[in-house]
């Protein structure tokens, strides 16, 4: 019978199932936005170039600080996953040993 | 409405007339002379039906082939109002209802564009001094004596109610790029000269009209102006919204890194303390 550590269960299904979510919902509002905005009625196009305009008139000054917080935080996350496999590496490689061990005996 | 009677307009016996407009051919003789009218000719001057059709008929053609910087200098010397890409048969149409017979600050060009509107003959090369001279005299003795008596009459009534000149600027069209100079200035927008082109009550409501069209192109600048301060702050206001939105879901998205940080330091202790502390 497999093993199940439930901490590591509950972590995964949550991770599938929101990283499934957040890319549904994404997708689909990206997808209506094109759409809604791909039209060629006129105020339509006067529409996509306002939201051009807005886009390109954005003060990045006021909000850098979060941005770069933001970047150092997904560093630090694949820095944790990084370490998670080197945990379960020597876990591994420690399982194997005592193996090992408990054979020659 | 068939009866053949002498044009007034013939020029040359010889030269075969164009077909006469079928449109114009089929229009009452009513609605005929009203668009003669509108076109500067004297409808009571032609008999039939047919003779007025081809008078408007050949002032159409006259018109057409007009040069429309000359037609422009005329209606900017008139102070008329008329649209930039109006037709020259548009234009025309505003130039019949000019009356004056003050030719200052219109140049030899206009001069001749007028004449021909006024039913004149003439050369393009006629001097100025000539023309302004033909004008006047195709004016006749009863309309001068007219104009004289509503010129009095004006300089009355303007020492009466005083005699507060509009802007001279003309503000319906552009200034003419590169145009020949006009040789003096344009005539004077005074009460005075209103009256002396349209009579006492023609003048007095054309100032009136005048003064209320000014009192509400200034009103339209100032809504114009006040919409104007409203879509700058409507846009000042959707900035703002746009950015605090913007700095919104970045923190949004800073929070749930924080929290996917925290778990995965929990979840590396948890494996580090069942990797090496307490080992399944």
């Amino acid at each position: 019978m497999p093993r199940i550590d439930f901490f590591h269960f509950f972590r995964y299904l949550l991770g599938i199932v929101v990283t499934v979510y957040a890319t549904v919902v994404t997708l689909q509002s990206l997808y209506d936005w094109y759409v809604y905005l791909s039209g060629g009625d006129k105020y339509i196009s006067m529409l996509r170039r306002y939201v051009i305009v807005q886009g390109l008139r954005l003060r990045f000054r006021a909000f850098w600080g979060d941005v770069l917080i933001c970047l150092l935080l997904c560093v630090v996350f694949v820095l944790l996953w990084r370490a998670h496999s080197i945990v379960w590496q020597t876990e591994d490689t420690l399982h194997r040993h005592d193996v090992r061990i408990a054979t020659t005996r | 409405m068939t009866s053949e009677s002498p044009q007034p307009d013939d020029r040359d016996g010889e030269t075969a007339a164009p077909p006469l407009d079928r449109r114009l051919s089929d229009m009452p003789k009513d609605v005929l002379a009203h668009l003669a009218e509108d076109l500067g000719l004297d409808p009571t001057r032609y008999d039939t039906a047919r003779d007025l059709a081809e008078a408007v008929q050949q002032r159409r053609q006259l018109i057409a082939a007009m040069d429309r910087a000359a037609l422009l200098e005329v209606i900017r010397w008139g102070r008329r109002p008329v649209a930039f890409d109006a037709t020259n048969e548009q234009i025309a149409q505003e130039i019949a209802r000019i009356q004056s017979m003050r030719f200052s600050g219109l140049s030899q060009r206009g001069l001749v564009a007028l004449a021909r509107l006024r039913g004149l003959e003439v050369a393009d090369d006629v001097p100025t001094p000539r023309l302004r001279h033909l004008l006047k005299k195709q004016e006749g003795f009863f309309s001068r004596l007219n104009r004289r008596r509503r010129a009095l009459l004006g300089s009355i009534v303007a020492n009466i109610v005083g005699d507060g000149q509009l802007s001279n600027e003309y503000e319906f069209l552009p200034p003419e790029p590169g145009g020949p100079a006009a040789p003096d200035s344009p005539p004077a927008d005074s009460l005075k000269a209103d009256i002396e082109e349209s009579g006492l009550f023609g003048g007095i409501t054309s100032r009136i009209k005048r003064t209320a069209d000014q009192y509400l192109n200034q009103k339209l600048d100032e809504i114009e102006a006040r919409i104007d301060r409203k879509l700058d702050e409507i846009d000042r206001r959707l900035a703002e919204w746009r950015d605090k939105e913007i700095a919104n879901r970045i923190r949004i998205l800073k929070i749930t890194l924080w929290a996917s940080v925290i778990v995965a330091v929990v979840s590396l202790i948890y494996s580090y303390v069942t990797a090496y502390l307490w080992p399944h």
